[in-house]
């Protein structure tokens, strides 16, 4: 009877710690974006300021950094100088796009006016966009290679060498 | 130190204000812009087109069958949260151009994952979320169904015939029949008759 007690026991217990370990280090927040491995949602947003037409099936061809943010998500405001910086350096041959989740327009330009501004920021007003990216808060960033296919999403302000990793997976290096 | 006071809280009362102002009025989509198109993903909508009190009842129904990315606790028609106020508007809008909720539910989980939905769907392992509870139920009533059927009978053998059925030392069973021959005049266990009185044998009776 004893006997019986402690395999019942353990055949309730093992598992439980087995799955403990393994969950543990996981944050139970973050849940992989089915999107990732899948064709990037296409859509057509206007540029912040100018109006211009942004369309993100036109940009195929190049990989495309597509970061979500707002002005009021203080995250962002670092990341976003991490983003200028690495469009500068690395010019034409990666598209960075800043999409603004549920934001005013003044107050996008005037973040803008005073971070300085590399790349189009697009106006996902009504944050149809973000929704349509299973986006779960703001800064969130997906990486889309040549072909238009998401190969990455990094949740949370990127760093330089963030950046430069998932970067990797757009050309096909992980 | 007041100077310092007073600029922290009107810096908080304005932010504040900013935050309860973008809130309260949702920024219409950008004339010119179309977001992904869902149609893309779960066909055309076939549905009817639904309005005026259906469409806030449907609304209500199928927002609440969706999970609140930031709350995760909380339905999507329950969460505050601003992100779950713009899904409650895409489900509406998706709603008032003919999508029916199934076609709505398909296109939240496409981009946010099985997680969005609060129930999860009976297909693969998600079985094991709606049967194990069943199961444990039905495994726990058979243990105490058995334990229970068990109990009685153990208590009247002890009380019956546990003389009998006790193991006897085999070292010890020549005094033993030494002992019965002297009381029963038999060393046979099983003809061992009653004693004459009704009262217990003790060693004073016997002499």
């Amino acid at each position: 009877m004893n006997r019986r007690v402690l395999l019942a026991g353990l055949a309730i217990t093992i598992p439980a710690i087995l799955l403990f370990v393994v969950s543990l280090g996981r944050d139970p927040h973050k849940v992989r974006s089915p999107l990732v491995g899948r064709v990037a949602p296409d859509f057509t947003l206007l540029q912040a300021g100018s109006g211009a037409v942004v369309k993100l099936s036109s940009l195929r061809g190049k990989p495309v950094v597509l970061n979500f943010w707002a002005t009021w998500c203080v995250p962002c405001f670092a990341e976003h100088g991490v983003l200028t910086e690495a469009s500068r350096q690395l010019g034409p041959n990666v598209q960075f796009l800043g999409v603004v989740y549920d934001d005013k327009e003044e107050k996008i330009l005037q973040f803008l006016r005073e971070n300085g501004s590399a790349y189009p920021t697009l106006n996902d007003g009504g944050g149809k966009t973000a929704i349509a990216y299973g986006v779960y808060g703001v800064p969130e960033t997906f990486f889309i290679d040549p072909s238009g296919k998401i190969v990455a999403k990094y949740e949370g302000p990127l760093t330089p060498q963030l950046l430069e990793s998932n970067l990797q997976k757009t050309a096909g290096r992980s | 130190m007041k100077v310092v006071l007073a600029a922290m809280a009107v810096t908080l009362l304005t932010t504040f204000a900013d935050r309860v102002d973008a809130q309260a009025i949702p920024a219409p989509p950008v004339q010119g812009a179309s977001a992904p198109d869902p149609s893309e993903i779960v066909g055309e909508p076939s549905g009817k087109r639904l309005t005026g009190e259906a469409l806030e009842l449907e609304t209500k129904r199928v927002s609440s069958l969706l999970r609140c990315p930031v709350c995760q606790g909380l339905s999507v028609f329950d969460s505050p949260a601003e992100m779950a106020r713009n899904m409650k508007i895409e489900v509406r809008d998706l709603l008032a151009r003919g999508y029916t909720g199934e076609q709505i539910m398909k296109y939240f989980e496409t981009s946010y994952g099985e997680f969005v939905r609060l129930q999860p769907p009976l297909r693969g392992v998600n079985w094991l979320v709606w049967i194990s509870p069943l199961i444990a139920l039905l495994v726990g009533g058979w243990i105490m169904l058995v334990r229970l059927r068990s109990r009685p009978k153990a208590s009247v053998r002890s009380d019956e015939s546990l003389e009998s059925s006790e193991p006897v030392d085999e070292s010890l069973a020549p005094y033993l029949a030494s002992v019965r021959r002297m009381a029963y005049d038999t060393p046979d266990e099983s003809k061992t008759p009653l004693p004459p009185n009704a009262g217990p044998v003790t060693g004073r009776d016997q002499t």
